[in-house]
């Protein structure tokens, strides 16, 4: 949890982001052994001076989302033990932990999968479910807003999204549809539309799914949060995030789908651009309430359609940059740094990025060109990635020493670099991954 | 040829294409010099794509006019007269992944380049690749693949084709795949994006 102090409105955006970041560095972990304290308060404060950009002894390497599901593969869990089995995950996470002595904590993401089955979750297919059991979880693209809903949507993205979204996405929560529009419920008798979905039948069948949801869910969290802890208390920190995407991305990946927005902008191009607007505040409000409510300093951003390869430089700059760039600032101001997970290449849109105030962003690269990275962003952001997920999987170590060595020579002395993936990498092996390790400690 | 239908569809105006389609077949015009400007336009989107002026949104949109303005043309037109092509390829994405956009721009810029591509979509298993060879006596495959998840199918793929004494060149593309994935699953080369499979299809069909 994060707790505002008194004085919070007169502090500046830096100040507020000091404040975040102290909240999350000193966060009480109950420590297995005064050694194990002792990692954790170094890692934690090489993290930090990172995020800060002040000097400090060497640059980390980070597994986290790179590596996360190697560190249970490598002793023979599967997709859909990760999407299914999460208390048999531990055992080979603090192992993991225990004899690479990451940085970082790295852990497969927590993926819900009885939650998945009760509401009939269809955006995805995962392991144990439709695809087999040696996969995870993967995304299947679908239109779940027509063209002409756009209208709809701008006019209240959250109403869409309850009564709309997520009946689509979520047969078992289709009688949400029932429900009245909240912010006409004034006079006495409003009541009536308000809870009379909650009489019918269909509507509590839906409550009775949700209830069990939830117990599976509490089931879920239970196991994740002891494993959290424990890999916390032999002492390796985490980054906490929250994880958000642009305005156009929600539009593209989640309603319209990519040839679907990808063509709106010549089809309606004023309706896609208000729907990203009407976005800006719902995904700040959204950001800086989940911040508070789990103390994680930072959002993270997975990037998709904005890339070198998705659209031209004026197209960026007219559809994706500006409601983007408008929720940064709005989560700058409030003190969250932004991470950027910059899926492909923007070997065209750096300039974009400089326009940020400094230390407000994480920029992390998959394919882009690391030299104008250097010399474009690295005195101003902290720079991350771009370990080839092609090398890990089946390059030499020899291969994978010299690129991370590379890498070293770029930005050993930036003043905060983070050694990552470009994309992940869920096969490699345990020579090549320590050689990734190792890079930073030269 | 209708410059006012080039321009139409160069500058994305749907409307207009359909409009001045119907207007020109109205005026009787041939379907064929229809279908010239058509082709005409599709160059320059191509040219545009090249330089970096054309991306995603346009190729999509223009393949979308061209299925639009096929489907007038159609019922009009006697079988379309095969002409010369360069080549046969056979593309698809490998099994296991179902990105698509890249793939349809690469089926795209080929087919503008003069190749005959037999398309097979996405998820394709490897003994689909060696039966469409066999069927379309294809010279050439590509594969595309996003995933890292991609890397075995296309390597059994590659070994499936030679296996079957196909006598084919193999290219290679997509989000993760490099030059170090060239070497791990055997194909013949790698490419970058659309213009480089173009370049290298080109080149083989030369050779051959
Ligand atoms: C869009 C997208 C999707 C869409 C796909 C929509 C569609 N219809 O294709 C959806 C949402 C469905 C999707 C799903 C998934 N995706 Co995806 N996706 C992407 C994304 C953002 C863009 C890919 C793209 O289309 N780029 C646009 C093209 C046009 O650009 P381009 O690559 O430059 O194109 C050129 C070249 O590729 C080349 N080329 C392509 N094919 C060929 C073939 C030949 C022969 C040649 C010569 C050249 C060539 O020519 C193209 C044109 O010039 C990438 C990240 C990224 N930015 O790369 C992730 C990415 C590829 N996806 C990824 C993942 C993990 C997935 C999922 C598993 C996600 C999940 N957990 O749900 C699922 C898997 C589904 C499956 N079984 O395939 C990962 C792969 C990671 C890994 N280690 O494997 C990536 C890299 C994201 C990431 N960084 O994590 N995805």
């Amino acid at each position: 949890m994060f707790v505002r102090p008194d004085n919070w409105k007169e502090l500046s955006p830096m100040e507020r982001r000091k404040v975040r970041l102290d909240n999350w560095q000193n966060a009480p972990v109950q420590f297995m052994s005064p050694e194990a304290e002792a990692n954790y308060k170094e890692r934690i404060g090489r993290l930090r001076k990172i995020y800060d950009m002040e000097p400090h002894d060497r640059p980390i390497a980070d597994g986290f989302m790179g590596a996360n599901e190697y560190v249970v593969r490598r002793k023979g869990m599967n997709g859909k033990d990760m999407v299914y089995n999460h208390e048999k995950l531990r055992e080979p996470l603090l192992e993991f932990h225990n004899e690479f002595q990451p940085d970082t904590a790295v852990s497969p993401l927590p993926y819900p999968g009885k939650v998945m089955d009760l509401l009939n979750y269809q955006t995805y297919i995962w392991g144990g479910q439709k695809l087999p059991d040696e996969l995870t979880i993967q995304a299947v693209e679908g239109e779940y807003m027509m063209a002409d809903e756009y209208r709809v949507f701008a006019a209240d993205p959250t109403d869409f999204w309850l009564k709309k979204y997520i009946p689509r996405v979520m047969p078992a929560l289709g009688p949400l549809a029932m429900l009245t529009e909240f912010p006409r419920v004034s006079e006495n008798v409003d009541l009536i539309d308000m809870i009379l979905p909650f009489g019918l039948p269909p509507f509590q069948a839906m409550l009775q799914t949700l209830m069990e949801a939830g117990n599976e869910l509490m089931k879920m969290l239970g196991a994740v949060g002891q494993t959290g802890a424990m890999i916390a208390a032999s002492g390796f920190p985490s980054m906490g995030f929250n994880i958000v995407k642009t305005p156009f991305d929600y539009l593209g990946d989640t309603l319209r789908g990519t040839k679907g927005i990808l063509t709106d902008m010549y089809r309606r191009p004023n309706d896609l651009l208000a729907a990203c607007e009407a976005y800006v505040p719902v995904l700040i409000n959204a950001v800086v309430n989940a911040s508070d409510r789990n103390g994680a300093p930072a959002a993270l951003y997975v990037l998709h359609k904005g890339a070198d390869a998705f659209m031209s430089q004026p197209q960026f700059e007219k559809f994706y940059w500006p409601t983007w760039k408008q929720v940064m600032m709005g989560l700058y101001e409030e003190g969250i740094v932004s991470y950027l997970f910059i899926e492909g290449s923007y070997n065209k849109r750096l300039q974009n990025l400089a326009e940020m105030p400094e230390k407000s962003l994480v920029c992390h690269f998959d394919q882009t060109e690391m030299g104008p990275v250097k010399d474009i962003l690295s005195d101003k952001q902290i720079i991350a990635g771009n370990v080839p997920a092609s090398l890990m999987a089946t390059g030499t170590t020899d291969e994978v020493r010299a690129y991370c060595g590379n890498l070293m020579d770029l930005f050993g002395d930036a003043p905060g670099y983070i050694m990552a993936h470009g994309c992940y990498f869920e096969n490699t092996t345990d020579d090549k991954m320590r050689a990734f390790m190792d890079s930073v400690k030269r | 040829m209708s410059q006012e239908l080039i321009d139409a569809i160069t500058d994305m105006r749907e409307d207009d294409v359909l409009r001045i389609t119907n207007e020109l077949l109205n005026g009787g015009a041939s379907p064929l010099d229809i279908l010239n400007a058509c082709k005409a336009a599709m160059e320059v989107i191509g040219q545009r794509f090249e330089t970096g002026e054309a991306f995603i949104p346009e190729l999509i949109l223009a393949g979308e006019m061209m299925t639009a303005v096929s489907d007038i043309l159609k019922p009009r037109m006697a079988e379309e007269a095969p002409g010369d092509k360069l080549g046969k390829i056979v593309l698809g994405t490998v099994e296991g992944d179902i990105h698509d956009i890249a793939k349809d721009i690469v089926v795209f810029m080929l087919d503008l380049n003069g190749f005959e591509v037999t398309d097979l979509g996405v998820d394709v298993p490897a003994a689909r690749f060696v039966e469409a060879v066999q069927e379309t006596g294809a010279t050439i495959v590509g594969l595309s693949g996003f995933l890292t998840l991609a890397y075995d199918p296309m390597k059994e793929t590659v070994a499936a084709l030679r296996e079957n004494g196909l006598n084919v060149k193999i290219m290679i593309g997509g989000g993760q795949i490099d030059e170090q994935i060239r070497d791990y699953t055997g194909a013949d080369a790698y490419g970058r994006d659309a213009m480089a499979a173009v370049a290298l299809a080109k080149e083989w069909v030369k050779e051959s």
